[in-house]
């Protein structure tokens, strides 16, 4: 344990100031990833207190689904058509496809159990990650596929504007990709928050998660309202799949049972069922395992991060953002 | 059939239950406010109040579902504040639930037999060898069990102890919740509406019940109760809460025509008219 | 009320409106009607089943299990038998958490690593340390009932979901600790890594040595045994039905006298404590453990076994380890039975079909799904190109079987790869939907949308799972899992639950 310690204050040493901000940015946008995740599983939370184990595996199929946009237009060392419409493509055709899964899953998964024991939709809900995780292992026959996202946009395969930096924080470059991940991340949250907090549908969302039997009395189409909710969190995690796919590279069946998992501590971590809290949380989740992965090493990243995550959770279960819940008798 | 009894007052013992300045407050909303409340041994007391006077809180501080933010509750002299649930029970208060909370998918005696839990002794180790003492202790958790359920006649009895308890009408249910009160051999029963949604012959013989609890079962009975005429029925003593404070004590008939009663339940104007 | 209880038909006296007995009775009448409903063998099963005592219950599953040496080889003992008894008492242990006492426990899975890691610490030449079976086996079962109270503790304030994520992060830490961590500690790597630890002794009982599967079986059938005879007297004593007022209802258990906190680590407890013998039989009985046995997969295989035994149910449980074995080891790559696996999954799908009711509509759907087989070939072999039908099936034992599928399924040729990687991912896809639709569907639109679906089911079972088996089995059990959720959430032996009335 001493030796471990001695070890990582000699990294933290040694990767001085600089190292510290890389592992800052890294975190950023590795956390702006979780934050979309995270979102998902909040909004699911929130509205059908069901944690919805297979809402990582989503993200997994909109990272498959934009490489498979990517491959259509000819890969990216030779696409078909110009950059910036391919990432448009890439992201319309992930977050719909997504989307339409995660509506999908929802009405053919978990719907017939609305009235079932509490269990019955978390063990469904295991049921259909380990599906779908399976079943892409069976359609990409268990292979990594990459992006290439490095000679995305350049001719003949030669290196692409993505990982040009646009501007250099002590040493440190800040790519093309970095921007455009926490950019369209914090895009995709704003427009988040404005549809929860200015729409109708958003109204109606709030009040289902409130008490959905009291909603349907006042008329709302609780039914539609979950579909819409699981839609638009399917939408993010299909956005959050391709930006990982153009920001890391490689696309995995399995990738998202740890994101997922990790994704989702940050919506317990933020307290569950607050947006704000989820976007805060994913950031700091990212923020964690990059330091982790930094100091401490990576074959214990994990084990730090799932560490500091079930301590957080056994000490303050609602999380930094909730309320403390009163148990009514 | 409620004969008047001494009134607190007058007798010499100690009371069998006993607040002291107790406060609860949900969030800066007082719930409770500096109540003192006393229930002597084998004394029928009733609360009333409208919604939201918190009677119901009044029921879980004693229980031990939560903790009193201050104040003193105490059992026979003994202090039940930071006390789990489960050592209060085995104190010896037990109660119902208002919204009732049977074990759905229990047997009807099954329900019974579980809250016996904690006066039995026999662990896991003898469980699995079932040796002649964890038999013995088995027979005997189901003779109380059925003695118990004799209590209500015929309702309970029979071919419906083997029955799942969701499959029984809501009356027997209330009258269920009540035996699984009674089988963790309490000292006082802490009955939350137990009339509530029973039409009038049912809650005639609810209060017929209450006092045969008293008269022959021998507890001790603190209920919370709106309907009148049961509250008229059984009560030794009635108090009126109203946000968590105590406006009026003594006998139905004073607590009905005192004024902060009838201005609690109908607003201001009422009690001016009046 | 002076007549004698449970006589339908007779009117309550007057006076006594307030008893609803159509109400009641009419659940008496119901669950009669049901007993009454089933006929000739089956009835007489179940009847047998329901009226035998739970000794001879017992007895019946020794006296099954100690025949199978007898008809199976060694290495069909091995994955048949051994595998099948192993996963049982797992699942048994898991049963405790997850269906007595209703704790959704994600984490059980480490407990097995825990204890096979233990007696492989402690029975191997990786420290030298060669300690006999009578010390390792409680050693390994402290251990891990150690590590269920720490972790039971930890999170027993949790409910619900939250205890289910704490308790995976749990088996994550594990897996990462065992898997990639692995310290050193006197020179060598504690868990071995991905590599594990290799070559353990047998299991060693005052010199007697378990060598032979065969032995190995029996001693699980003792251990089966006893696990299932002990949880069962545990199951029907006070702490058995604190277990299930704690399950229906917790806050109402506590404020009935019953110590909520302590009776959810006594079930972790004593779940982690089977894991962990289990696991010491595992490490002795496969020689070997290796980081990759402990995870996510092997999870799903239990629940999937608790669930379609109906939770709670000790005899379900053991049902259900049977069925999921044995069907996962047929499906298995290194199955020598490739003859069996074709007709488990076409029997399967026709024993489904045909608990449709009445029954001329299951025989109407089958041959229509075999006409419809021959139309789709005879169109596709007749207007595409030839190497759309000339495919061949993964070798099967029986020539005519093979050669009946492949005049009636459509199976493009294995060597064109290219285009039909594609043709494989839309057909699985299209079976999805196809499959989705069919449960939206009622009437006789669900029975016409159910003859192309099944022929799609038996053409992605041709070209797509039967060429790989593993990846098969997991993906069936992910969708057994939803599939028995939505409609027989209480499993085979499982009773309904009521949750709201």
């Amino acid at each position: 344990m001493h030796l471990l310690l001695f070890n990582i204050i000699d990294q933290i040493r040694s990767l001085g100031w600089g190292g510290a901000f890389e592992l800052l940015r890294n975190g950023i946008v590795l956390g702006s990833l979780y934050s979309l995740i995270a979102l998902g599983y909040t909004m699911i939370y929130g509205i059908l207190k069901l944690l919805n184990f297979a809402h990582g595996d989503v993200y997994m199929v909109g990272a498959f689904l934009g490489f498979g946009v990517l491959t259509a237009f000819g890969g990216a060392l030779n696409p078909g058509i110009g950059l910036v419409p391919l990432i448009i493509i890439m992201f319309a055709v992930a977050m719909l496809g997504s989307g339409v899964l995660g509506v999908g899953i929802e009405r053919f998964a978990y719907r017939p159990l609305r009235n079932a024991p509490r269990i019955a939709p978390l063990i469904a809900a295991l049921g259909v990650s380990f599906f779908l995780e399976n079943s892409a292992q069976l359609m990409t026959n268990g292979f990594q596929y990459n992006y290439d996202a490095f000679q995305l946009g350049g001719k003949n395969g030669n290196f692409g504007p993505l990982f040009d930096p646009v501007f250099t924080v002590a040493g440190n470059p800040v790519t093309v990709v970095q921007v455009l991940v926490v950019g369209s991340a914090v895009t995709l949250m704003a427009a988040l928050i404005f549809l929860v907090s200015r729409t109708r549908l958003g109204k109606a969302m709030r009040a289902t998660a409130f008490d959905q039997e009291a909603a349907s009395m006042m008329g709302i189409d609780t039914d539609r309202v979950i579909s819409s909710t699981f839609f638009i969190a399917s939408v993010l995690a299909g956005a959050a799949g391709v930006m990982y796919g153009l920001y890391i590279g490689t696309t995995f069946y399995f990738m998202g049972f740890l994101a997922g998992l990790k994704a989702f501590t940050a919506a317990v971590v933020g307290g569950i069922g607050s947006i704000v809290g989820a976007m805060v949380a994913g950031v700091l989740v990212g923020l964690i395992e990059s330091y982790a992965i930094g100091y401490v090493g990576g074959q214990w990243s994990d084990i730090v991060v799932f560490g500091i995550l079930i301590l957080f959770m056994i000490v303050r279960p609602t999380g930094l953002f909730g309320a403390q819940a009163i148990q009514k008798v | 059939m409620a004969e008047p009894q001494p009134s607190p007052e007058s007798t010499q013992t100690k009371p069998l239950l006993e607040l002291e300045g107790v406060w609860k407050s949900f969030g800066g909303l007082v719930v409770i406010d500096n109540l003192d409340l006393a229930v002597n041994e084998n004394e029928i007391v009733s609360v009333i109040g409208p919604n939201g006077a918190g009677k119901t809180t009044l029921f879980n501080l004693i229980t031990g579902i939560y903790p009193p933010d201050s104040g003193a509750i105490r059992l026979d002299g003994e202090s039940l504040v930071g006390l789990p649930p489960h050592k209060i029970a085995r104190r010896g208060a037990a109660r119902t639930f208002q919204t009732l909370r049977l074990f759905l998918n229990m047997t009807v005696i099954e329900n019974v037999m579980a809250s016996q839990y904690g006066q039995t002794k026999v662990g896991i180790a003898r469980a699995m060898l079932r040796t002649p003492g964890m038999r013995r202790e088995e027979r005997e958790i189901r003779a109380r069990a059925e003695e118990k359920l004799a209590f209500f006649g015929e309702r309970l009895m029979g071919y419906r102890w083997d029955q799942p308890a969701y499959s029984l009408s809501y009356a027997n249910r209330r009258r269920l919740e009540i035996a699984r009160a009674m089988a963790t051999e309490p000292r006082i029963l802490l009955l939350d509406e137990p009339a509530a949604g029973m039409n009038p012959s049912e809650t005639h013989e609810i209060t017929e019940l209450i006092g045969k609890l008293r008269d022959d079962g021998g507890y001790t009975i603190l209920v919370i109760e709106h309907d009148m005429h049961v509250v008229e029925g059984i009560s030794d003593r009635v108090v009126a809460l109203d946000h968590g404070v105590k406006i009026a004590e003594g006998t139905f008939e004073a607590v009905a025509t005192n004024p902060r009663v009838v201005e609690a339940y109908l607003g201001t104007s009422a009690a001016v008219t009046k | 009320m002076s007549e004698a209880p449970g006589t339908p038909g007779v009117t309550p006296p007057p006076g006594d409106p307030t008893e609803s007995r159509i109400g009641v009775d009419s659940w008496v009448a119901q669950a009669e009607g049901r007993r009454a409903r089933r006929r000739g063998p089956a009835r007489l099963l179940a009847r047998g089943w329901e009226w035998s005592p739970d000794p001879v219950k017992l007895l019946l599953f020794v006296g099954l299990a100690s025949t199978l040496p007898f008809w199976l080889n060694e290495g069909d003992l091995f994955n048949f038998g051994l595998f099948t008894l192993l996963y049982v008492a797992l699942a048994l242990g898991l049963n405790v958490v997850v269906g007595f006492a209703g704790l959704l426990d994600l984490g059980y899975v480490a407990f097995f690593g825990i204890g096979a890691y233990t007696y492989a610490l402690l029975s191997s030449s990786h420290y030298g340390i060669h300690w006999p079976a009578e010390a390792t086996i409680p050693i390994s079962m402290a251990v891990a009932a150690l590590a269920g109270l720490i972790l039971g503790s930890a999170s027993r304030r949790l409910l619900g979901d939250y205890l289910a994520i704490v308790t995976l992060f749990f088996l994550q830490a594990f897996a990462a600790f065992t898997n990639t961590a692995n310290p050193t500690v006197h020179g060598v790597g504690l868990t071995g890594g991905p590599n594990g630890i290799a070559n353990l002794d047998p299991l060693t009982f005052f010199g007697y040595k378990l060598n032979s599967t065969k032995q190995q079986y029996f001693f699980l059938v003792i251990v089966v045994a006893v696990v299932a005879a002990a949880l069962h007297f545990i199951n029907q004593s006070r702490t058995g039905r604190a277990f299930r007022a704690l399950r229906e209802d917790p806050l109402a258990a506590e404020v009935m006298s019953i110590p909520v906190n302590r009776l959810k680590l006594l079930a972790f407890v004593l779940g982690a404590a089977i894991a962990g013998l289990c696991g010491t039989i595992f490490a002795a009985s496969f020689t070997a453990v290796t980081a990759g046995s402990f995870g996510v997969p092997l999870l799903i295989l239990l629940y999937a076994i608790i669930i379609l035994g109906g939770l709670g149910s000790i005899a379900g449980v053991i049902l259900g380890g049977f069925v999921i074995n044995i069907s996962s080891q047929f499906l298995a790559p290194q199955n020598d039975h490739p003859d069996v696996k074709r007709w488990l999954f076409y029997g399967t799908i026709v024993l489904i079909v045909a608990l449709m009711k009445p029954w001329y509509r299951a025989v109407l759907v089958l041959a229509a799904t075999i006409a419809f087989g021959y139309a789709v070939h005879a169109i596709v072999s007749a207007t595409t190109v030839a190497t759309w039908t000339t495919g061949a099936p993964v070798a099967a034992g029986s020539r005519s079987i093979r050669d009946g599928i492949q005049g009636w399924v459509v199976m493009p040729h294995a060597t064109a790869t290219g285009p039909h990687v594609n043709f494989n991912t839309c057909l699985y896809i299209g079976l999805v939907v196809a499959a989705v639709t069919v449960r939206s569907l009622s009437g006789w639109w669900r029975l016409a949308a159910l003859v192309p679906t099944l022929y799609l089911t038996a053409m992605v079972w041709e070209n797509i799972l039967a060429q790989n088996p593993s990846v098969t089995a997991l993906i069936l059990f992910g969708a057994m899992l939803i599939a028995l959720m939505t409609v027989r959430p209480q499993g085979l032996l499982g009773t309904a639950r009521v949750e709201i009335v």
